[in-house]
């Protein structure tokens, strides 16, 4: 078993490590100016040496990106549950919800800014907007999954409505609330981006913005990768729960 | 003998469809009974009238004196599936029923020993139903069942799923408790032997709309083996007997 594991783990390393040789060899043999696509060696050198900047600048868009998933999953789960639960919610606020998930959010953004400013609040604003819908969808799906028998089950052992959510709805509903919320997480992180690109003085989003702005293509590149390891870490912080929902295969 | 459970006349109507007409029986305290009849004819829905858990429009179905329009803790239900929960381990899965009533008498430890002993899961209290073979998920859900005490066991098939042998096994173990026990049973199956093996009497239902055309006593020596009893000649006669009124054969 571990064997396989440090053979596919090797496999894999083995794979970016030769990805990451071609492009530095690429780049050096065809002669492309370093302004347009500079070679990995150049990009983790600049990683290093702006590293300052980056973590400040990678912080800044990690509270965004934080409040923003958080608020999503705070109301998010509520209105799940009220739409599940209520036929007149069903057919109001769930088609609203619905239309408004159809608004290009990236067209928001200005219109956000232009309300709510540069600071903290429009970026929180646009990670939540990329984050709700999926959460609301995963937790309506998760409410839907409690097995008929189950629920009858339940009635026959004389549960309360309480009890019966609590105890059975909420547990049958975590696995793909969970799903979602690995949906959810990346996109929040895009949102948190958008925002800062429309209107921000700082965040990855911004740092992105003003190297590309002034040639410096290694810190664009520095950066993107800052954004990428900062969703994967927050994604790896999701998919870590999983753990504590082992029922999800059987 | 007094009835535990009586109905008179009760009938069910699905969406203007008669599903159930005019059923009759009286089960007496500590009988084990079997109902038996032809897939569709209503005896899984027979039986959750009984248990409080689907309401009907004609007749009366009575509980201990009492009729019945809801679920009761006194009723034990078994259902067709195991129906545990998947994210409570094999002990909480036994409480669960005790857990939800806060008016259920919680059983001691000893208590709680002596069932999975019973039960055969000793070593597996803490093992969760993913890690069970069907035949213990099975054993889970009646332990369930019966860790409220109940008066009156209803199964709806509980073992219909699974190979003969593990429910020849279940069944013997089901014999034992209700005969240490005293308990009564009410047995839905529409298989006619083990109808047979087990039952004190067998109320046999028509096709739908589902009534009881025939109300069996079987009359073979306790305790029962699975093997011995189905030798015995009067457990063939019954057999036939069954599968005639059933129209197989």
């Amino acid at each position: 078993m571990s064997r396989i594991v440090n053979r596919d783990t090797a496999i894999s390393a083995g794979f970016f490590l030769l990805l990451g040789l071609a492009w530095e060899y690429g780049v050096r043999a065809s002669g492309i100016a370093s302004y347009l696509l500079p070679p990995p060696s150049a990009i983790l050198g600049e990683l290093w040496q702006s590293r300052g900047p980056i973590l400040s600048q990678s912080l800044v868009t990690l509270t965004e990106v934080f409040w923003g998933f958080l608020i999503a999953v705070a109301l998010g789960v509520p209105i799940a549950a009220l739409i599940h639960f209520s036929r007149t919610a069903k057919s109001t606020v769930y088609p609203l919800f619905v239309a408004l998930q159809s608004i290009p959010k990236i067209g928001l953004a200005p219109l956000i800014v232009v309300w709510f400013g540069y600071g903290l609040a429009s970026k929180l604003i646009m990670a939540f907007l990329f984050a709700f819908f999926p959460i609301i969808i995963a937790t309506l799906g998760g409410l839907a999954s409690t097995p008929a028998h189950l629920e009858e089950h339940f009635r026959a052992l004389r549960a309360t409505p309480m009890q019966a959510f609590w105890r059975l709805r909420l547990p049958a509903a975590l696995p793909s609330f969970l799903d979602g919320c690995k949906v959810a997480m990346p996109l929040a992180v895009i949102g948190a981006v958008v925002g800062e690109f429309v209107g921000s003085n700082d965040g990855l989003g911004n740092l992105i913005l003003t190297a590309s702005g002034s040639g410096h293509t290694t810190l664009t590149f520095a950066a993107l990768i800052a954004v990428t390891i900062l969703s994967l870490l927050l994604f790896y912080g999701v998919a870590y729960w999983e753990r504590f929902i082992w029922w999800r295969a059987a | 003998m007094s009835a535990v459970i009586s109905l008179s006349n009760a009938g069910k109507l699905f969406g203007g469809r008669q599903v159930l007409q005019g059923v009759s029986a009286e089960i007496g305290d500590a009988e084990f009974v079997s109902i038996l009849g032809p897939s569709g004819c209503g005896k899984s829905t027979l039986l959750r009238l009984i248990a409080g858990l689907v309401p009907f429009e004609e007749g009366s179905i009575r509980f201990g004196g009492a009729e019945v329009t809801a679920p009761t803790a006194d009723m034990g239900f078994v259902f067709q599936t195991s129906n545990l929960l998947p994210w409570r381990n094999v002990r909480d899965n036994l409480l669960l029923g005790v857990d939800l009533d806060p008016a259920a008498r919680r059983p001691d430890e000893a208590a709680i020993a002596a069932l999975v002993e019973t039960l055969g899961l000793t070593g597996f209290e803490a093992s969760y139903p993913g890690e069970l073979s069907g035949g213990m998920r099975h054993r889970v859900a009646i332990g369930q069942a019966l860790a409220r005490g109940p008066r009156v066991l209803l199964m709806d098939e509980p073992f219909g799923a699974l190979d003969a042998l593990t429910r020849d096994r279940l069944n013997m173990e089901l014999l034992r408790i209700w005969q240490r026990d005293r308990k009564t049973v009410l047995l839905v199956t529409h298989s006619i032997s083990e109808a047979v093996l087990l039952s004190d009497r067998v109320l046999v239902m028509s096709e739908r709309p589902g009534t009881i055309i025939e109300d069996v006593r079987i009359d073979l020596p306790r305790p029962r083996d699975p093997s011995a009893t189905r030798e015995d000649p009067a457990f063939g006669d019954y057999v036939v007997r069954l599968s005639k009124l059933m129209g197989v054969s």
